[in-house]
């Protein structure tokens, strides 16, 4: 793993294990922003506990969700907001990533809705919040709660996963409960998920009011000199892809046929088109889509490629879910979120 | 180099760790510090064992003597690492102000207003740069 800091943890993962579709849980990039983050978890002890706006409150062990509720599975990306922020110019404080904050694992639980209609929402329900067993290290410090609309909560695809690549979701990424919020960025993902709450408000707190914010225009775009006045909780994701060979220092020879290969990912509607370039975006040509592995998973793409000549090339990949969303030419917003710019890889032939 | 970290924490498959061994070079090509990431007891089922627990090594650096040093090491350390400092590129005086004041009016640091530009005055002279006019400030959430 790439080390960023150590206290809360935040780590990156290696682009290398982007060539594996499943990222393995000992590499899945780690997140953390309050310095109390959990370390032991007992159990016997440990509940989920549901209430708020519910005729019946729950109080639900981990083996009460395994064996209380249909398992359900789902293959999805996880993305921090913040994924690639140390390309934008000018630079924006914030956890220096690179591409490495994002993978994909296949998550097993159950849905929010089969544990919101357990404990009976009663009508008027407006938001469900989220809350980990993470705490903040002052009282004037937010605890870290997200929450969803009750729509979007209920809507069957969002889910509390107890497994992470059909194993025990490791304690950095949220043991034993990890809620899922397919197609949207990780910040929702609350870890060592332990409270969720009905409401029949709006959900108002630092970390949705203040904090994790987008401006208001498209791909979340503002300028440097002009920031937008409007902003809006960070969502779903936008389009990207990204290259996971040639490595930028790979030996590359005249008359060698090359793989070139990455991954490419949207919020759910699906990578429909991927198109790589060799000549700095001069030319485009379609790249091979592997199998879809599920819509919110990643999709690999691939394409061959033989430099004929020595020399400097720039290799582009651009890819196109299926209502025509794309990646940006350039972008700049002021947290350093929702990166998706056109990634360019330089290699030497030689 | 890469795999070979993370295979031996597997292979170990207790308790925590942090090791800094070895680098990696990113998409940039430029040299990263590398570290097998933290990972819990896997023995058996996750209904095997009921305690899980991890150990979270800490990884802090050492910071140069300096003017505002000390109230720098008292305010911030307390809740974060200097990482959070050092992962950082080279900001201008003005992003650095802000990120303190953040620090003291959002999330509550316990810190006056002469020791904010004190501490300001360290971390630029540790990592800034010279005002450019069109800095960014900062946000939340990062």
């Amino acid at each position: 793993m790439i080390f960023l800091t150590d206290r809360p943890p935040q780590l990156e993962t290696p682009i290398h294990y982007f060539r594996q579709d499943l990222t393995p849980n000992e590499a899945f990039f780690v997140r953390w922003h309050l310095e109390g983050i959990p370390t032991s978890v007992d159990l016997r002890t440990f509940r989920l506990n549901v209430s708020g706006h519910v005729r019946q409150p729950l109080q639900l062990s981990v083996d009460d969700l395994r064996s209380q509720f249909e398992p359900i599975s789902i293959i999805a990306v996880n993305q921090c907001s913040g994924n690639s922020r140390s390309f934008f110019e000018p630079r924006v404080p914030g956890g220096q990533w690179k591409d490495g904050a994002v993978g994909n694992a296949k998550w097993t639980g159950v849905s929010v809705k089969s544990i919101l209609d357990r404990a009976q929402v009663k009508s008027g329900a407006m938001d469900v919040s989220f809350n980990g067993l993470d705490a903040p290290p002052l009282a004037s410090v937010a605890d870290f709660v997200k929450a969803l609309s009750i729509d979007h909560a209920r809507d069957g695809e969002v889910m509390i996963a107890y497994a992470m690549n059909d194993q025990a979701l490791p304690m950095v990424n949220g043991f034993p409960l990890r809620l899922v919020v397919p197609g949207w960025y990780g910040t929702y993902w609350v870890k060592a998920l332990s409270d969720i709450t009905v409401l029949p408000q709006a959900f108002s707190n630092f970390w949705t009011d203040k904090a994790y914010r987008i401006p208001k225009g498209p791909n979340g775009t503002e300028s440097p000199k002009d920031l937008a006045k409007e902003t809006v909780p960070i969502n779903r994701f936008n389009v990207r892809s990204i290259f996971v060979r040639p490595d930028p220092d790979e030996t590359l020879h005249p008359g060698m046929p090359t793989e070139m290969e990455g991954i490419a990912f949207d919020s759910g509607y699906g990578i429909r088109r991927v198109e790589v370039s060799t000549d700095a975006g001069a030319t485009w040509a379609d790249a091979r889509l592997d199998t879809e592995l599920g819509k919110y998973s990643w999709r690999r793409w691939r394409a061959s490629w033989t430099p004929k000549q020595r020399g400097e090339y720039r290799l582009m990949a651009r890819a196109t879910n299926s209502v025509g969303e794309t990646q940006s030419k350039a972008q700049w917003n002021r947290s350093g979120f929702m990166w998706n710019v056109i990634q360019q890889v330089d290699v030497t032939v030689k | 180099m890469r795999n070979k970290t993370t295979r031996a924490v597997i292979s170990i498959g207790l308790a925590a760790f942090f090791v800094g061994c070895g680098t990696v070079l990113n998409n940039t090509g430029e040299s990263q510090p590398e570290t097998s990431a933290p990972v819990q007891s896997m023995s058996g089922s996750p209904n095997g064992d009921s305690v899980h627990s991890i150990v979270l090594p800490h990884d802090e650096p050492l910071f140069p003597p300096g003017a505002g040093r000390d109230e720098f090491v008292t305010a911030c350390v307390v809740c974060h690492s200097p990482r959070y400092i050092t992962m950082q590129p080279q900001f201008p005086r003005s992003t650095w102000l802000s990120e303190v004041n953040k620090m003291k009016d959002v999330y509550g640091a316990h810190i006056s207003d002469e020791q904010a530009q004190r501490i300001t005055d360290y971390l630029v002279s540790i990592n800034g740069k010279a005002d450019s006019g069109q800095a960014p400030k900062g946000t939340y959430g990062e």
